[in-house]
């Protein structure tokens, strides 16, 4: 019963979230959408048995992807750009899009969902579902275990990788001699 | 002794003046002398062949029916519709073709030599043989041919060698209309010589002599032709028609007009051609011929053209001036009695004389050559032809005299010379069939007699005017050099002067028999060898067989020897009266030849007879004579310029005012019309549209397709996605 | 709680996260919509885990996805942050420029 409730209530905010990040006009509460979102999604996994994901969904996640999101819209001037408008263009807030972004979107997921469903309706009828989820005890001790015997490649190269995006975010993004505002001469633009 | 008759050895006879020709033809602007030895050589190679051909036939075989012929197939045309169609030349020798090539190559020879003195002088001395050698070969050929289609050939190739000699002097506009007249006139008579070729062709499958002479023993040629509503015998018809060939190529009345003019050329072309050769030609055409001519009943038609030939042309002689044109006249002449002589059955004879005359008429030629040469008149630069302007000239040049006395004695039918020989026997073979038949033969025998006065008369007219007497211009008589003897223009003079006796002829020295020449063993060799094919004689001629050009062993062991048959096969009585008449008929002529020259000797030595006195009274006459009857004028004149010369305009009117106009320039138009077509074609269809087409729609295309790569990273994503959703449906969707 | 719920909303996470990038102007916003893909493919990972094969290896992608999702995220908005710096703006149409 406790695994229900908490289901429906993770799904509840996993697709409301998602649904408001694409809906809200404000970049602000976009992100914040986002962010439940994402706790709606560490919920899910809790329901799978999977708490060491669901504890690192929200470590990684929430409390780190998301708050630099905001960093960066904080620097980029908060998403407050002049409205663009044309005909087919409704009044919405700075980088919402128009109504043809849209309707192409729209029309992208209703074609992925028919893709989708398709797909998803022979996994229904040919595949395995076992109904009694079968709980691991240790979890993470398995994961740990596994992490260093199995996938110990992955393991090193993923500390590569952060190691890599580490600097490279830093040197990508490290400011000019000069202030950051201003165009002039060292601009690697060419 | 056995003789191989290969291609090799008769050939050459033809094909060495030939090959002199060609060659000649490359080198005579360059190498003139070597031209002119290499032609000289050839025709003397070719009389070396002959004289070994003559040798065989009458030394070694003497008999009639020894003959060498050979044929080869030049085009088959056979096919399933017409059957078997073959078109054969070759080479067909009897005695009468040992003969004839005999005079034909060495009087050529003699006249080579000839010419290399009298042409010396001139700037065109080498081209002169070129058209010798050519000519000599055509002779040759048409001597040796076997059919009438290789007679033919060789007989036009004939008629253009004239044309050329005769228009040798080129630069003078009388030579030019007199070789042109030439040609003409002669080709009046091709045309119906070719006619008669293909009739004879299309009834019998063949022309050859052999198998005409068959075809008329087995009665093939009996047929009819329907002509203007008649029907004419085919025989008749076809012996019509060749025979105009003769008298178009032998100068006979209608078409004589042409040899009087062809004096314009070189006097040694006029010695070969008009007087040994080429006018010789169409009389052996006629020998040839002879079965075709008696079954078509055609003698008298011929015997009368003859006869009229022969006394008018003697008439026109008498009152020429030119020697040239005298001894045109009289080589008409002479010609007309060969055909007489042909025309009343005396078929031998008419031989003989083709023969003697050629001999006697070519060292005329070459002697009034040697005249003309030596008179040469410094004040106009040209050399004198005129008699009256000769005179005495018996004292300057002896040797020429001495030529020219022998042949004039000769052709005036002298006795002991050939020319009595021949043309007595001739006369008394007409003699012959005037008191035998009667009616229409009387008018052929006094033809032939009266002409015979006539021939008498002014020969020996034409001597005493040049050679005798007074000389009539001082300054052209003192500037003339004294003759000498030398190798090329008295030699050969005085060779042929030699031949002019009539022993050579026959073992007499009259020809009857009555006085016989020591030492000869054949005596009437030629009238033993040359027989008359007359139509009741050709059965031999069935069993003539055509070998192909295989190497045959004729072994003259196979032939009998002919006898000389002094009744000429007839009965004793008969015999005797045909001897009475021939021997009356050699009275009448000795009679004749010294009545014409002691007339010629009173009036033009003795000059107590006094032509001017003649000329008077007969005004009308002489004028017409002058103008030989108004043949030129009729046909000249009327004719041409009032009947050819407007159909000729009006024919060029049409062609080049409708034919030209429309047919030809219309084109123009229509081709105006295509030309706009095909570059509006081009401007619109390949320059608009092909070719700016393609940058147009590359244009059009390229502003549709830059869309696509728009550096927008949301269209890329989309088309992104689409790509993996076709995959997707691609892979999966059919399978669910 | 069946295979087919969670396969459900990991589908409706992959939509609204096509759609936000699709239509959205703004640089960072496509960068949400990426992160919701991202979360999308590693709940369908565990919830295969779970349902279909009882693997404990599906975990361990989802743990590498987050990785790899937090570090692209990293240099993403480093990226945004630098362009922002040239351009003055982060709108998305700025960036269409194919060669410069």
């Amino acid at each position: 019963m406790f695994d229900q409730v908490l289901f429906y209530i993770s799904a509840f905010l996993t697709v409301f979230g998602a649904i408001l990040v694409v809906l809200e006009r404000n970049l602000m509460h976009s992100c914040i959408f986002l962010l439940t979102s994402l706790m709606g999604v560490a919920g899910l996994y809790l329901t799978l048995g999977a708490e060491f994901v669901a504890a690192t969904q929200l470590v990684v996640y929430v409390g780190g992807v998301v708050i630099l999101m905001l960093f960066a819209v904080m620097l980029t001037g908060g998403g407050l750009e002049e409205i663009k408008k044309n005909i087919v263009s409704v009044d919405l807030a700075p980088s919402m899009g128009n109504l043809i972004t849209y309707f192409w979107g729209a029309l992208s997921a209703v074609v992925f969902l028919l893709v989708g469903g398709k797909i998803l309706t022979s996994i229904y009828s040919s595949a395995v579902i076992a109904d009694s989820p079968k709980l691991f005890i240790k979890t993470v001790e398995e994961i740990g275990t596994k992490l260093l015997t199995d996938h110990v490649l992955m393991f090193e190269m993923s500390s590569v990788l952060l190691l890599g995006a580490l600097i490279g975010a830093a040197v990508i993004s490290r400011p000019s001699k000069v202030n950051i505002f201003q165009k002039g001469e060292d601009d690697v633009s060419h | 002794m056995e003789l191989n008759y290969s291609f090799s050895q008769v050939a050459p006879i033809a094909l060495l003046p030939f090959f002199a020709f060609v060659i000649n033809a490359f080198i005579v602007k360059k190498f003139t002398k070597t031209a002119v030895f290499i032609s000289c050589a050839a025709i003397f190679g070719s009389f070396l062949y002959s004289l070994r051909i003559f040798n065989d036939f009458v030394f070694n075989t003497y008999s009639t029916d020894y003959h060498i012929h050979k044929v080869f197939t030049w085009f088959d045309l056979s096919n399933s519709i017409t059957g078997e169609y073959l078109i054969n030349m070759g080479i067909y020798i009897d005695n009468m073709t040992a003969v004839m090539l005999l005079m034909v190559s060495g009087a050529a020879f003699l006249i080579h030599l000839f010419s290399t003195y009298y042409m010396a002088d001139d700037i065109r001395f080498g081209r002169f043989f070129v058209y010798l050698s050519l000519f000599t070969s055509a002779m040759l050929g048409l001597v040796l041919s076997e059919n009438l289609f290789s007679l033919f050939i060789f007989w036009e190739l004939m008629g253009f060698c004239s044309y050329s000699l005769i228009g040798f002097y080129y630069e003078k506009e009388g030579a030019g209309n007199a070789s042109m007249k030439a040609f003409m006139t002669t080709r009046v008579g091709d045309v119906f010589f070719l006619l008669g070729i293909v009739a004879i062709w299309t009834t019998i499958g063949s022309v050859s002599y052999v198998d005409i002479y068959q075809a008329l023993a087995n009665g093939d040629l009996a047929g009819q032709v329907a002509m203007f509503g008649f029907a004419v015998p085919l025989v008749s018809f076809a012996a019509f028609c060749i025979f105009m060939g003769t008298i178009g190529k032998s100068a006979q009345v209608p078409l004589q007009v042409w040899l009087p003019d062809a004096m314009w050329g070189p006097t040694p072309c006029s010695a070969l051609i008009h007087a040994a050769t080429m006018v010789a030609a169409g009389v052996y055409l006629s020998l040839r011929i002879y079965p075709l001519l008696e079954v078509g009943g055609l003698l008298p038609f011929v015997a009368y053209i003859g006869g009229i030939t022969a006394f008018g042309a003697a008439t026109i002689a008498l009152v020429q001036t030119d020697i040239k044109a005298v001894l045109a006249f009289s080589t008409i002449s002479q010609l007309g009695y060969m055909v007489l002589g042909i025309g009343v059955g005396s078929y031998n004879a008419s031989f003989m004389h083709l023969v003697t005359h050629a001999i006697f008429k070519a060292c005329l030629f070459l002697a009034a050559g040697s005249v003309i040469h030596s008179l040469h008149d410094h004040h106009t630069h040209g050399h004198v032809q005129e008699m009256p302007r000769m005179g005495g000239l018996r004292k300057k040049m002896p040797y020429t005299f001495f030529a020219m006395l022998c042949c004039t004695l000769a052709i005036t039918g002298a006795p002991f010379f050939s020319g009595f020989v021949s043309k007595d026997r001739i006369l008394g073979d007409a003699l012959l069939m005037a008191v035998d038949n009667g009616a229409v033969w009387y008018g052929p025998a006094l033809l032939g007699f009266g002409g015979a006065i006539l021939t008498a008369f002014y020969m020996f007219r034409m001597l005493f005017l040049s050679f005798f007497g007074e000389p009539r211009d001082k300054d052209l008589y003192d500037h003339t050099h004294q003759e000498k003897l030398s190798l090329n223009r008295n030699v050969p003079l005085l060779i042929l002067a030699i031949f002019t006796l009539g022993a050579w002829f026959s073992g007499s020295m009259t020809g009857q028999g009555i006085i016989k020449a020591p030492f000869v063993k054949n005596k009437e060799w030629f009238q033993t060898l040359i027989e008359k094919p007359s139509s009741n004689n050709l059965n031999k001629f069935k069993t003539y067989s055509k070998t192909q050009w295989v190497d045959e062993t004729i072994s003259n062991n196979n032939f009998t020897k002919s006898e000389y048959d002094s009744n000429h096969g007839l009965t004793d009585e008969q015999a005797h009266h045909v001897h009475h008449v021939h021997h009356v008929g050699a009275v009448v002529s000795v009679f004749i030849f010294l009545f014409g020259t002691l007339l010629a000797y009173f009036m033009y030595i003795k000059k107590s007879l006094d032509p001017a006195v003649w000329v008077n009274r007969f005004n009308g006459w002489y004028r017409a004579l002058q103008n030989k009857y108004y043949f030129d004028d009729l046909y000249v004149a009327k004719m041409i310029q009032k009947g050819l010369l407007p159909l000729n305009n009006l024919l060029s009117r049409f062609d080049m005012g409708f034919y030209d106009k429309y047919a030809i320039d219309g084109w123009e138009k229509v081709n105006r019309v295509l030309y706009t077509i095909s570059s509006k074609f081009d401007n619109i269809f390949v320059d608009r549209t092909l070719v700016d087409g393609t940058g147009t729609s590359v244009k059009l295309f390229n502003v549709i397709l830059r869309t696509i790569q728009n550096g927008k990273i949301q269209f890329y994503f989309i088309i992104a996605l689409v790509v993996l959703v076709s995959y997707f449906y691609s892979l999966g969707l059919n399978k669910f | 709680m069946s295979l087919i719920s969670y396969l459900v909303i990991s589908t409706i996470l992959f939509i609204c996260g096509l759609i936000v990038i699709i239509s959205r102007k703004n640089i960072v916003a496509m960068l949400l919509g990426i992160e919701l893909i991202l979360n999308a493919s590693a709940l369908n990972f565990v919830a295969y885990g779970k349902y279909v094969s009882a693997h404990i290896d599906s975990h361990i992608m989802s743990l590498f996805i987050i990785v790899v999702a937090a570090a692209e995220a990293a240099v993403g908005l480093a990226i945004v942050i630098r362009f922002f710096q040239i351009r003055e703006s982060i709108h998305i149409d700025n960036a269409a420029q194919l060669q410069s």
